[in-house]
């Protein structure tokens, strides 16, 4: 897995690549609590480059989008595609995930 | 040469290069020093022995001068002078008188009258007899002239030495007489007027000659100018011999040359000549008036001798140097090697576990001292991390053990009894679980809820360890006390959910697939909360996944109603329940099993009983995976639905 972040005006955009499962998730999470507990309200999960999720990835994103909640702020997710999308729908996270086709539209939804 | 290095102590070691190179050394040192002294040595005899030979003859030479001059100035004082007889008598008294070193001497006249002035003279001879000085005359009736001693002079007009001889006149002596020729002076010419004679014993010269010694048997011998032996210490040779008749004694008989340098009058050394058969050195110089040889015998042996006794002092020297050396090497060398050695031995003891051992030599200011330390803290250290590890290794192994309880409690509340229903011939089903390394959530269950309905559940809690099997094991409960009588799936699920959502600050959830079959009319109604959905093979072989509402997973939200899905099973459908640890398991290549070959392995399957496909699937999954380890649980669920009693007959069609 691989994490990249970039500050937007209105969020902090994380473009995560690679796999998110059982190894990698514990990764990606302390990365995303941190950030949160620097301050960021507004995450864009940019998942363009997710190759695979697990449901401990799944998982992740619930946490992250827990922390965020508690601050009053939101985990937005762009570009969920292929057979991350199919896990994804497959899970009902559709129900719970605010998601959109690019990192703009995310951003423009904020 | 590695291997010997290796297997010699440090000491040995040491010493054997120590020794090598200061053995080395000093032998260098003791070769130079010898090669040096034997030299030395060499040119000590030589400056001995020519200083020697040249001392005596210079004595010789000085005595044979007293004699010449006396003789000399007789034979003037006659040239001069008018004597009468009995003056004359008085001048040859007072001449020999004055010397002990002449033991005679005499006047003979060649004109026997003195035509000018004191008439006839006779001749005179005196010599020493006891302490007193007798005079005689001539003796009559004798031809003196006719001997050399007085021939020789008168011919040649010179003073002349004659060669040793016995003179049978005053008994056996050893004589050699110098004899002076005086003239009578007339104008230009002269006439011989007679010859003074200077008698000389040759018993001092033989005393003096053998006097000379040099190293042990070094010896002197004086030859004549004809090479008659004068002095020699083999007194039979004397007067009798010369160094031709007797060859051997001087080594003529091998090298003839020796006689023509000896003779030769020049001062010189003579090496590598044969004296009666041993190698000697001989150093020769002239005794100038007489013309004779003075000659010193050095015996080589001996030389070799000195340098023989020279080498065996050197060897000692050099032998007991070395061995004092490989003592103080060897003892050096053992002394810094020996606390090694306890320490060796002390390690030894801290090997096989004994911490307690007291390292020695701690308090060393040196080398051997440091590495004491060093390792008496190492000791320390390893004591404090062993029983570290001892501790986190019980408590470890407290863990594991009590995960692996944790994992068999867990396989030991699922259902294991297949079939499920044995006195029923609707359904067979198989399941089983080949559980990961790590303790997972992955579950199944299924249990009649009456007489003829029959609950299926399979789920996966997502992650694993302790809090996931933890949070399987309360939904499976959860799960099967909801599942009463006239509750769909649906509801089922919508009242685990409240339940599992309420206070679940882990953020933990699950997938769960709940299904309902009406025994009799093979009626299937299910709920499927985000897991995998089932795959449906039919009797004619085909396959397909069962219709599936994407519906979120359980214990995220609190507030979710959970829709029911209907379905009908057709007698000989076989319904087939798996986990994602089916189609995500990897292969070395990174590859997941995947959907497409799980249908495609239960088509080929299709043809074996519920157990044999369950198994059939697990073994192509672990053939697929190859040695890429395990990472998730692989659970499946097989049902077959057979149809009611009688049903599969009535419904298949006629043969």
């Amino acid at each position: 897995m691989d994490l990249r972040i970039q500050q937007e005006d209105k969020a902090l955009v994380l473009a995560v690549a690679g796999k998110l499962d059982t190894l990698t998730a514990p990764e990606y999470e302390s990365s995303a609590l941190g950030l949160i507990n620097e301050g960021a309200t507004k995450i864009v999960l940019d998942m363009a480059e997710l190759s695979y999720i697990s449901s401990a990835g799944l998982r992740s994103l619930v946490v992250t989008a827990k922390a965020l909640k508690s601050k009053e702020g939101a985990l937005l997710l762009a570009n969920v595609a292929g057979s991350v999308r199919d896990v994804f729908e497959m899970a009902g996270f559709g129900a719970i995930f605010a998601t959109y086709d690019s990192v703009p539209a995310a951003l423009e939804a904020c | 040469m590695t291997e010997l290095r290796a297997s010699l102590s440090v000491a040995a070691r040491l010493s054997l290069v120590v020794s090598l190179f200061t053995s080395s050394i000093l032998l260098a040192v003791l070769g130079l020093d010898y090669l040096r002294s034997v030299a030395t040595l060499d040119a000590e005899i030589d400056r001995s022995a020519r200083s020697m030979t040249r001392a005596s003859a210079n004595y010789l030479e000085t005595v044979l001068m007293t004699v010449t001059r006396s003789a000399e100035a007789l034979a003037i004082a006659l040239e001069t002078g008018r004597f009468d007889d009995a003056e004359t008598r008085a001048l040859v008294r007072r001449a020999i008188g004055r010397s002990r070193n002449v033991f005679g001497g005499g006047i003979y006249f060649h004109a026997k009258a003195d035509q000018v002035t004191n008439g006839p003279r006779s001749d005179h001879y005196c010599h020493w007899s006891g302490n007193r000085v007798q005079c005689m005359g001539a003796a009559k009736g004798v031809d003196l002239w006719s001997r050399d001693w007085l021939r020789l002079p008168a011919e040649k007009g010179r003073a002349v030495w004659c060669e040793p001889y016995f003179d049978s006149d005053f008994g056996r002596i050893l004589m050699v007489t110098l004899s002076v020729p005086f003239y009578r002076h007339e104008g230009e010419a002269r006439r011989l007027e007679g010859v003074v004679t200077a008698d000389l014993a040759l018993d001092w010269l033989t005393q003096e000659v053998s006097s000379l010694h040099i190293l042990e048997t070094g010896y002197g011998m004086l030859l004549s100018p004809n090479g008659t032996f004068i002095a020699h210490p083999k007194e039979e040779l004397l007067f009798h011999e010369d160094l031709h008749s007797i060859p051997e004694a001087l080594g003529v008989d091998e090298r003839s040359e020796i006689a023509a340098e000896l003779m030769s009058g020049a001062p010189g050394v003579i090496e590598g000549a044969s004296v009666f058969g041993s190698a000697a050195r001989l150093y020769h110089a002239q005794v100038k008036p007489a013309g004779w040889t003075l000659v010193l015998v050095v015996p080589e042996d001996e030389i070799d001798d000195q340098v023989s006794s020279l080498t065996l002092t050197t060897a000692s020297v050099g032998i007991a140097g070395l061995i004092l050396m490989l003592l103080a090497i060897v003892m050096t060398a053992r002394a810094i090697t020996r606390p090694l050695c306890t320490l060796v031995a002390a390690t030894r003891e801290v090997a096989i576990g004994h911490f307690d051992t007291q390292i020695p030599d701690q308090s060393r200011g040196d080398e051997v001292g440091l590495l004491a330390s060093a390792f008496a803290t190492m000791t320390q250290e390893l004591r404090d991390y062993i029983a570290r590890l001892t501790t986190t290794t019980a408590a470890k192994e407290r863990i594991e053990s009590e995960l692996r309880i944790a994992h068999d409690i867990q396989m030991s509340i699922l259902p294991k009894l297949f079939p499920p229903l044995p006195d029923r011939h609707e359904i067979d089903l198989y399941a089983l679980i080949e559980p990961a390394k790590e303790v997972g959530g992955d579950f199944y269950d299924f249990y009649a809820i009456d007489d003829d309905h029959f609950c299926l559940v399979i789920a996966d809690v997502a992650g694993k360890g302790v809090p996931a099997s933890l949070f399987m094991a309360v939904t499976k409960t959860l799960i099967k006390s909801t599942a009463k009588p006239g509750r769909s799936p649906g509801e089922i699920l919508s009242l685990v959910n409240a339940d599992l959502a309420r206070d679940n600050d882990q953020s933990m959830f699950i997938t769960v697939f709940c299904a309902i079959l009406d025994l009799r009319s093979g009626e299937l109604i299910y709920a499927n909360a985000g897991h995998n959905p089932p795959i449906r093979l039919c009797a004619e072989g085909e396959a397909e996944r069962l219709p599936s509402s994407n519906q979120l997973v359980l214990g995220l939200m609190e507030d979710v109603r959970y829709r029911d899905t209907e379905f009908q099973l057709r007698p000989g459908d076989r319904l087939l329940l798996y986990t994602d640890g089916v189609t995500e398991a990897m292969n070395l290549r990174d590859e997941p099993f995947g959907d497409q070959r799980l249908e495609s392995e239960l088509i080929q399957l299709a043809s074996e009983n519920a157990r044999q496909i369950s198994e059939g699937i697990v073994d192509s999954v672990k053939a697929f995976a190859g040695s890429a380890p395990q990472s998730d649980d692989i659970t499946i669920m097989l049902l077959e639905y057979q149809g009611a009693e009688g049903q599969a007959e009535r419904d298949s069609p006629p043969a």
